[in-house]
C-alpha cells in the first residue's frame, strides 16, 4: 500500500472522504440487511462498532502521513510547495471524515438496530 | 517557470499571425456557421441564453400556480392543468435552467480563465447543447399534443406507472429529460478533462481559480449522481413500455426503488447546483473585496467534502415512507455534517470581505442578497434535517419555501452576480446601474415577501402541491402577499434579463478589466476574439493580473506560446495535471454538422419510440450508429507530425502519442459515470432481493449451468485477445490490430448468443416478475456494453489498416482495449450476480 492515494495527489486529497463513504454504504446495507433478512441485530451492532474503528483509524492514517508529507515539503521548491499545499488539503480532509464518521456512528450507539 | 519568447515580432507579421488565428478560430459566415459552430464561446452563450429562456417559461408556469394560490377556492387552473405546470415548473427549473446555466458559465468561463483557447472536445460540447435544446422543446412538445407530466418533478411511482398515468406524459418527461441529460453528462466530461489537462503553464493546484475547483467536484458528482436517475428513467420507461416490473409490488417490484434512485441523484443535485454558485461568489468576492480569497486551501477543503457529503443525505427526503429509525438517524447526521464545510465556506467570503476594502458595485449587492437569502435556507435546511421536525413540516409549504430559499439563494442570486460580473466581458460593455439596482432591489423584497410567508402557512398546515386549500386555514392573506410579491420578483427578474440584452446593443462601451479583476480572463481584450489568447499566458501566481502588469498585453502578441499558426489547425496546450507542465499540444476539431445531425437523429429517434412506431426507432439507431462511426473517423490526424514546435525553445509531443492524452482521460471519466449506471442497476437488483420472500421465484432460475461457463469463458477471451492488441501493434504496426480485436469481437458475439440462452432457458418472460425483469435488464445492459466494445475494436483496428493508429499514434488502441478490459470486469460481476447469486441467495 506505499503508492496508495498519496496526500500529494487529487486522488490522495479525496480519500479519507472516501473511507466515510466507504463506511456509510456499509453501515446502511448492514442496516438494511439485518432488518431485512432477520439477522441478529445485537451481532449487527457490534459488526457496526468494530467496523467503525478501522475506518477511523485508516483516516487517522492518512491524516498523519499528510501531516508528515505537509512538514517534509517545507522548502522553497514550487513541487515542494505544490505537495505541501495538497498534503494539507488532505489532513483537513482527514478531520472532517473523521468527525463524519462519529456523527454516522453516535446514533448506532443510541437507538435500536430495527424498529 | 521562464516565459519562453520571442525577441520581438515585426508588427506586420504580428497582424499576420492574428489575421490567421482569427481565420482559423472563427465560425463560418451566416446561418450555417450559426448551426455548426463548436467554439466554446458560441456554445456557452448559447447554453446560458437558452437557460434564460427556460427560466422565463419555467417563471411564467409558476406565476398562474401563484395566483390559483392566491385565494382558497380560486379557479384559475383546473386541478388536473395545476398538476401539470406544478411539474413542469419543478422539472424545468431543475433540468432545463439551473444545471445547463451553470454548464454555459463554465464553458464560457474555463477556457478563458484557465488560459486555454478551447475546451478539449468542442464537438461534445455542441452535440450536449443541442441535446439539451432537443431534449428541453421534446418536453414541452407535450403540451401541444395535451400530454405534459403531471406526476411531480420527481415522478412517483406508482402515480407515474402506465396503471395511473396511462397517457403519454410520463413518456415525454422521462424521455425528454433523460434527452437532455446527455449534455449534463458530457458537460463532465468534458469539464473534468478541461480542468485537469488545459489549464495555462504554471498553473498548479494551488493556483487554479476557485471556480474551476468548484466545477471540478461538481463535474465528479455529476458523473456519480446523474446516472441513478438516468437508470432510474430508463427502468421506469421500458416497465411503462415494454411491461417489465421494477416498480410494481403485486409481481415482486417496489415502489421505493424509484424514490431511492431518484434521491440518489436529487439531494446531490441540490449541491451539483449549488457548488458551481459558490466558485462564482468565490471570484466575485475577492474582486470587489480587492484583495485574494482568505483561506483558499480551506475553500477548497469545503468544495471536496461537500461533494462526498452530499451524497449521504439522499434518504432524507424519504423520512416519511417508514424506513427504520436507525436509517434515518445516518442520513439525518450526514444532513447536518454537510453544514459544516458549507458554513466554512461563509466564514471564508466573510473573512475575505473583512479584511478587504469591499466595493459595493452591482454584483456585490446580489452577493449581499445571497448571503442574506443562503443562510436562511441553510438554517431550515438542518431543521429540516432533524427527524421529527421533517415529520411535522413534511410535504407542507415549509418545505416549499426551504427548497426555494436555497435554491433561489444558492443559485439564482450567485448567478445574477456572475451574471453582472461577466456581462462587460461577454459584451464589452457595461450594464445599467440605475436599472440593474432597481431590478435587484424587485428580485430581493419580492423574494422575500413570497418565500417568507411559507414558513408559516406551511407550519399552519398548508400542504404543498394540493391545488387549494380551505379557508379556515387562515392563510389566505399570507398567501395573497404571496402572490402579488411573485409578481414583483417575476418583473425583477424579466428587468435583470432585459438589462443584459440590451447591455450587448446599447451598454456603455467599458474597458478592459472594468472590476480590476486578478484572473486571466481579464487579460482578453474586446470583442473577445474567438482564439481567446493570441499567446497563451504562462502563469505564476493565483492572481496572475495583479501580480504581473504587463500579462494582458503580452497575451496579444502572437510571440509567445503556440502564437505561430503556421500549422493552420485549432491548436492548444495540453499540461500536467498537478503541477500545469507543458505536456502536449492539443489538436482540436473545428466547426461542423456532425453534432446537430447526431442529435437530430435522436430527436427523430425518440419521437419515434414515443409514438409507439418502434421500427422507426431501430431504423435511427443504425442511422445513428453510422453518423458517429462518421463523427469518430473525422477525428485524429494520420499525417500529424510526432512533435510541434509550441513555442521558442518549446517542442512538444501532439496528444495522439500522449499518455495523458484528453481522448484517454475522457474514457477514464465515461467509464467513471458507465460504472455508476452500473452500480445502480445492481443496487436495484439488490434492493429487489431484500424487498422479496422467494428470490428466484420458482420456477425460475438462471443458475451457474455449462452454458453460463461457456459465456464467461469467451468473455476472457474478449479480454486477453485486447490486452494483447499492444504487444502485436508494437511488433507489426497498426495493420496487426485485425488480428486480436476482430478475435475479441468474435468471441464477444459468441458470449452474446451464450448468455442469451442461459437467462432465457432460466429466466423465462421477462414481464412475469421483478426478478426476470431485473435479470434482463442486468444481461441487456451488459449485452450493449459488449456490442459497443465490438464495435470500436473492430472501428480501431479499420483505422489501424488506414495508418491512423500505429506505433506512434497509440492513443485508440489503448482506448479500445481498456475498453474491452472495462467491459469484461463489469461482466464478471454482471455474471455472478446473475448466475451465482440465485445458487447462494
Amino acid at each position: 500500500m506505499a503508492g496508495f492515494a498519496r496526500p500529494s495527489t487529487l486522488v490522495g486529497i479525496a480519500a479519507p472522504m472516501a473511507v466515510w463513504a466507504l463506511h456509510f454504504v456499509v453501515l446502511y446495507s448492514l442496516q438494511g440487511l439485518t432488518c431485512g433478512e432477520g439477522w441478529n441485530p445485537r451481532s449487527s451492532f457490534w459488526a457496526m462498532v468494530a467496523l467503525t474503528i478501522p475506518a477511523l483509524a485508516v483516516i487517522a492514517w492518512l491524516g498523519l502521513r499528510a501531516l508528515r508529507t505537509a512538514r517534509a515539503a517545507a522548502s522553497g521548491e514550487p513541487a515542494a510547495r505544490r505537495a505541501r499545499f495538497a498534503a494539507q488539503a488532505t489532513g483537513l480532509c482527514a478531520v472532517l471524515a473523521a468527525v463524519a464518521v462519529l456523527f454516522t456512528v453516535v446514533p448506532v450507539l443510541l437507538l435500536p438496530v430495527c424498529s | 517557470m521562464s516565459e519562453a519568447r520571442m525577441d520581438t515580432l515585426p508588427p506586420e507579421e504580428n497582424r499576420r499571425r492574428l489575421e490567421a488565428l482569427a481565420r482559423i478560430w472563427d465560425n463560418a459566415p451566416g446561418w450555417r456557421g450559426q448551426l455548426t459552430a463548436v467554439n466554446h464561446g458560441t456554445v456557452g452563450l448559447r447554453f446560458i441564453a437558452t437557460g434564460f429562456a427556460f427560466l422565463l417559461a419555467g417563471g411564467a408556469l409558476s406565476m398562474f400556480i401563484r395566483l390559483q394560490l392566491a385565494w382558497p377556492g380560486n379557479q384559475v387552473l383546473d386541478p388536473e392543468r395545476y398538476a401539470q405546470f406544478v411539474t413542469l415548473h419543478g422539472t424545468t427549473m431543475m433540468f432545463l435552467f439551473a444545471v445547463p446555466i451553470m454548464e454555459g458559465f463554465a464553458m464560457y468561463l474555463l477556457p478563458k480563465m484557465l488560459g486555454a483557447r478551447d475546451l478539449p472536445f468542442p464537438r461534445l460540447g455542441a452535440f450536449g447543447y443541442w441535446c439539451y435544446l432537443f431534449g428541453g422543446l421534446f418536453l414541452y412538445s407535450g403540451l401541444l399534443f395535451g400530454e405534459a407530466p403531471d406526476g411531480g418533478w420527481f415522478m412517483y411511482v406508482p402515480l407515474t406507472d402506465a396503471t395511473y398515468s396511462p397517457g403519454r406524459g410520463v413518456d415525454f418527461w422521462l424521455i425528454g429529460v433523460t434527452f437532455a441529460e446527455i449534455a449534463a453528462v458530457t458537460a463532465a466530461v468534458e469539464l473534468i478533462v478541461m480542468i485537469l489537462l488545459c489549464r495555462a503553464p504554471g498553473m498548479d493546484i494551488r493556483r487554479m481559480p476557485l471556480f474551476a475547483w468548484a466545477m471540478l467536484v461538481t463535474a465528479f458528482m455529476i458523473a456519480f449522481g446523474f446516472p441513478p436517475l438516468i437508470l432510474g428513467s430508463i427502468l421506469l420507461e421500458i416497465q411503462r413500455a415494454f411491461g417489465f416490473v421494477f416498480f410494481d409490488v403485486a409481481r415482486g417490484g417496489d415502489p421505493l426503488l424509484w424514490q431511492h434512485l431518484f434521491w440518489l441523484f436529487g439531494h446531490p443535485e441540490v449541491y451539483i447546483i449549488f457548488l458551481p454558485a459558490a466558485g462564482v461568489v468565490s471570484m466575485v468576492v475577492a474582486t470587489f473585496a480587492r484583495r485574494p480569497i482568505v483561506g483558499y486551501l480551506w475553500i477548497v477543503l469545503a468544495l471536496v467534502t461537500t461533494g462526498f457529503l452530499s451524497f449521504g443525505l439522499w434518504v432524507h427526503h424519504m423520512f416519511a415512507v417508514g424506513i427504520p429509525l436507525l436509517a434515518l438517524a445516518f442520513f439525518s447526521a450526514a444532513s447536518m455534517a454537510v453544514a459544516i464545510p458549507t458554513g466554512i465556506q461563509v466564514f471564508a467570503w466573510l473573512a475575505t470581505l473583512w479584511a478587504g476594502r469591499p466595493w459595493l458595485r452591482v454584483p456585490m449587492l446580489y452577493l449581499v442578497g445571497f448571503f442574506i437569502t443562503f443562510v436562511g435556507g441553510g438554517l431550515t435546511g438542518v431543521m429540516v434535517a432533524l427527524v421529527p421536525f421533517d415529520w411535522q413540516v413534511h410535504d407542507t409549504h415549509f418545505v416549499v419555501a426551504h427548497l426555494h430559499y436555497v435554491l433561489i439563494g444558492g443559485l439564482m442570486f450567485p448567478m445574477f452576480a456572475g451574471l453582472y460580473y461577466w456581462l462587460p466581458l461577454a459584451s464589452g460593455r457595461m450594464p445599467s446601474e440605475s436599472l440593474s439596482r432597481t431590478a435587484f432591489w424587485m428580485v430581493f423584497t419580492g423574494f422575500h415577501l413570497t418565500f417568507l410567508p411559507m414558513h408559516l402557512t406551511g407550519l399552519l398546515g398548508m400542504t404543498r402541491r394540493a391545488y387549494s386549500y380551505p379557508e379556515q386555514l387562515g392563510v389566505h392573506w399570507l398567501n395573497l402577499l404571496s402572490t402579488a410579491a411573485g409578481f414583483v420578483l417575476a418583473a425583477g427578474t424579466i428587468a435583470i434579463l432585459v438589462d443584459a440584452a440590451l447591455c450587448f446593443r446599447h451598454g456603455r462601451p467599458g474597458r478592459r478589466n472594468p472590476w480590476r479583476a486578478g484572473t486571466l480572463e481579464w487579460a482578453l481584450s474586446h470583442p473577445v476574439p474567438a482564439y481567446n489568447f493570441a499567446s497563451l499566458p504562462v502563469v505564476a501566481d493565483r492572481y496572475p493580473l495583479w501580480r504581473d502588469r504587463g500579462l494582458a498585453a503580452r497575451t496579444m502578441e502572437a510571440d509567445g506560446l503556440l502564437g505561430d499558426p503556421s500549422s493552420g489547425r485549432r491548436e492548444s496546450l495540453g499540461t500536467s495535471i498537478l503541477g500545469g507542465v507543458p505536456e502536449q499540444v492539443i489538436r482540436l476539431s473545428g466547426s461542423s454538422w456532425q453534432p446537430l445531425l447526431c442529435a437530430l437523429t435522436i430527436a427523430v429517434l425518440l419521437a419515434c419510440f414515443i409514438a409507439g412506431f418502434y421500427l422507426g426507432s431501430a431504423l435511427m439507431l443504425v442511422v445513428l450508429l453510422g453518423q458517429f462511426c462518421t463523427w469518430a473517423w473525422t477525428t485524429g490526424d494520420r499525417h500529424a507530425p510526432a512533435t510541434v514546435q509550441a513555442g521558442p525553445r518549446l517542442e512538444l509531443p501532439v496528444q495522439y502519442a500522449c499518455r495523458n492524452a484528453p481522448g484517454w482521460w475522457a474514457l477514464v471519466v465515461s467509464l467513471l459515470i458507465d460504472g455508476s449506471l452500473f452500480a445502480s442497476l445492481v443496487f436495484a437488483y439488490f434492493y429487489l432481493w431484500l424487498g422479496t420472500d422467494a428470490w428466484p421465484p420458482a420456477p425460475m432460475h438462471a443458475g451457474a449451468g455449462a452454458g453460463a461457463w461457456a459465456a464467461l469463458a469467451l468473455l476472457g477471451v474478449c479480454w486477453i485477445a485486447s490486452a494483447t492488441s499492444a504487444r502485436l501493434m508494437r511488433r507489426g504496426g497498426g495493420r496487426a490490430l485485425a488480428l486480436p480485436l476482430g478475435v475479441a469481437a468474435l468471441a464477444g458475439a459468441g458470449f452474446l448468443w451464450m448468455q442469451w440462452r442461459a437467462v432465457a432457458s432460466g429466466t423465462g418472460a421477462p414481464g412475469e416478475h421483478a426478478y426476470a425483469s431485473v435479470v434482463w435488464t442486468l444481461a441487456g445492459f451488459h449485452a450493449v456494453h459488449v456490442a459497443v466494445a465490438m464495435v470500436v475494436g473492430l472501428f480501431v483496428a479499420a483505422r489501424g489498416q488506414r495508418g491512423y493508429v500505429g506505433v506512434e499514434r497509440p492513443l485508440e488502441q489503448r482506448i479500445a482495449a481498456a475498453l474491452w478490459a472495462y467491459v469484461a470486469a463489469q461482466g464478471v460481476m454482471a455474471w455472478g450476480v446473475i448466475h451465482l447469486f440465485p445458487e447462494w441467495a
